[in-house]
């Protein structure tokens, strides 16, 4: 009677494993089956969804799990593998295209594909929660590719409330580009609102005082007064440029040759074929000097606005990453 | 309710169960994974790897996949990458077989992305944590670290302890043993040539730098320029021409003089370097062979 009592209780016990084990038994084929695999969502519930390689339109399950992964390689630094997973991604709705897009362009942007990001990032819609990040970065983009106008075109028809930290960051952007397309008098509209009172780009507002004033005042150098200086005196028109070193090896090359061709026509006179040749070549070096001044003062001036457009992009794009990242 | 919630648990436990940890331990993506690297689909098997190892909950899992997603990177010459990701496996305590194939593995990326001395530092740990291992990969790893360090007494030492693996008979160790010396010694191992020697010799004998430096057509051409602009400098200094000698005839030879010495340091450097890699190139080759022969 007790053995039975107990095997009552145990069965009692059991009772669960005997209601649920013929159900476990036929999933079991299904979990072992080809292409199917189980996996858990954020939320814990369990499901069965078909692998995501070679399908067509993805369930939002699934494009959650692909973009977690993603995220999860672009995080690691793999970029390349990333973005083949984000080309080979086919959203059944419109509902990821602007994860999507914001993605693939950061992804473009982390490898410096920026005209490809820019693309990408503007494709971003107003709904999307990185909708500003998307936009200013894609606006950046373009300035760093030198689509001046587009970059203020993008950030132009950003609506932004007046007073919060995007819209100093928009008259920031927009300062910026007004100065790289050397626009004095629209970076002086927009530095007017320059508040710096947000700590994310105080600091770059105040260098961009600085890049103003660095543009206004810089003389720009001629490459005509480069020349005429080097026709003047060899070399002279190097040194102008603010390259003495080369103006000073040019000086010394056109002297040497032309006290060479004077030894020569001072022995033989002029009509003498060894003091053509010398003379030639001392015309020669002479005419290349007065050349290569003129290029030498507009490297000079191309030198200096590239740095200087590279130091006003380096301020436009820290504030971004302080704010965005 | 509360059995239909339990109910739930356990089919959810079970199949999860069930479904990652379907074959051998293998999941859907590694086997997907393996298929493409059988294709020869590198780069998409390094991510279905990935994926199995970002997915997998087992620790043998992630370092099975890692492994894996190791070779192929390797396939596509990633060595570095490869390297960098096998790293994540090392804290696994699991086996000491895997552990032992993935300090191996980091080794030879490291070996093959050039980087001799992390591939060092790496065997020396294997070394140390698993005892000498009479593996043939790792003797041959081992060998070619120390060709390309350049470490040849180290390498004759390692090649007697990889000798007493191969052969038991001391007539076969003897003969692995003086090929070595016979190639080392015989066919040369390169004589360095000092460059600040060859600058010297240079400066004192136009030409000699780099004809002591292994170039002596260099240095022909160096020792006739300067011999020309010289003449030039006579002939004109001779008929008068004083400022068109100094320009013309000084001026080159000390272009000519000044860069002869210059360049016969230069040369001794590459050739050296040249020499030394034909050399190591001949000694890889000559350990791959004894590779070969210990796997026949």
């Amino acid at each position: 009677m007790y053995l039975a009592k107990e095997f009552f209780q145990k069965l009692m016990r059991m009772r669960f494993q005997l209601l649920v084990l013929p159900l476990i038994l036929c999933m079991m084929p299904m979990a072992l089956s080809g292409n199917t695999t189980l996996s858990l969502d954020k939320s814990g519930f369990a499901v069965f969804s078909d692998m995501p390689v070679d399908s067509v339109g993805y369930s939002d399950l699934q494009m959650r799990e692909e973009m977690d992964f993603i995220l999860y390689l672009v995080g690691r630094g793999d970029l390349d593998e990333g973005l083949f997973l984000l080309e080979g991604l086919r959203p059944a709705g419109e509902k990821w295209r602007d994860s999507l897009n914001y993605l693939t362009g950061w992804v473009l942007y982390r490898q410096k594909n920026l005209d490809a990001s820019a693309g990408f990032l503007l494709s971003v819609s107003c709904e999307s929660p990185v909708y500003h990040k998307s936009h200013f970065f894609g606006a950046y983009n373009l300035a760093h590719t030198g689509d001046h106008a587009g970059a203020g075109a993008v950030l132009s028809s950003m609506s932004l409330e007046r007073g919060k930290m995007l819209a100093a960051m928009k008259r920031l952007q927009l300062g910026g580009l007004a100065l790289l397309a050397r626009d004095f008098d629209g970076y002086s509209v927009q530095a007017r609102h320059f508040s710096g009172q947000y700590h994310v780009m105080a600091a770059e507002e105040r260098r961009m005082e600085q890049h103003h004033a660095g543009l206004r005042d810089a003389p720009g150098k001629s490459p005509w007064i480069g020349g005429l200086l080097s026709a003047a005196v060899p070399g002279l028109g190097r040194v102008y440029a603010g390259k003495s070193a080369e103006g000073i090896v040019g000086f010394l090359y056109v002297a040497a040759l032309g006290l060479t061709s004077y030894d020569i026509y001072r022995g033989t006179g002029a009509r003498n074929p060894l003091f053509i040749l010398s003379a030639s070549v001392t015309g020669v070096f002479y005419v290349g000097n007065i050349l290569g001044s003129a290029t030498a003062v507009r490297r000079t001036n191309k030198e200096f606005n590239h740095e200087m457009d590279q130091r006003i992009l380096f301020d436009m794009h820290i504030p971004l990453r302080n704010a965005f990242n | 309710m509360k059995w239909t919630s339990v109910f739930c648990l356990t089919c959810t436990f079970l199949c999860a169960t069930l479904s990652t940890e379907k074959v051998h331990g293998r999941d859907q993506w590694f086997q997907k994974a393996d298929s493409l690297y059988v294709a020869g689909a590198w780069f998409e098997a390094s991510i279905a790897y990935e994926r199995s190892y970002y997915l997998s909950e087992n620790a043998l899992q992630r370092v099975l996949a890692n492994l894996a997603k190791a070779e192929a990177l390797k396939q596509m010459g990633e060595y570095s990458k490869a390297h960098d990701d096998l790293q994540r496996s090392l804290a696994f305590r699991g086996s000491e077989s895997l552990r032992l194939e993935v300090l191996y593995q980091m080794a030879l990326c490291a070996y093959m992305d050039g980087d001799d001395a992390t591939a060092r530092s790496l065997l020396l740990q294997i070394l140390h944590q698993f005892g000498p291992i009479p593996q043939q990969r790792i003797f041959l790893l081992k060998g070619l670290v120390m060709v390309d360090q350049a470490r040849w007494d180290d390498l004759r030492q390692h090649l007697e302890v990889w000798a007493d693996e191969l052969y038991d008979d001391n007539a076969a160790k003897d003969s692995l043993l003086t090929a070595f010396d016979v190639l080392k010694m015989g066919d040369g191992l390169p004589r360095v040539r000092d460059p600040e020697r060859a600058r010297l010799w240079s400066a004192i004998i136009p030409g000699s730098g780099q004809a002591f430096a292994g170039s002596p057509g260099w240095g022909a051409l160096n020792a006739i320029s300067q011999l020309a602009a010289l003449t030039g400098f006579g002939l004109l200094a001779w008929n008068g021409y004083y400022i068109a000698g100094v320009v013309a005839g000084l001026g080159p030879f000390q272009s000519f003089y000044f860069g002869g010495i210059r360049q016969a340091g230069e040369l001794a450097e590459q050739n050296n370097s040249s020499r030394l890699e034909r050399f190591q190139t001949a000694m890889g080759e000559f350990l791959l062979d004894v590779a070969r022969q210990s796997d026949q």
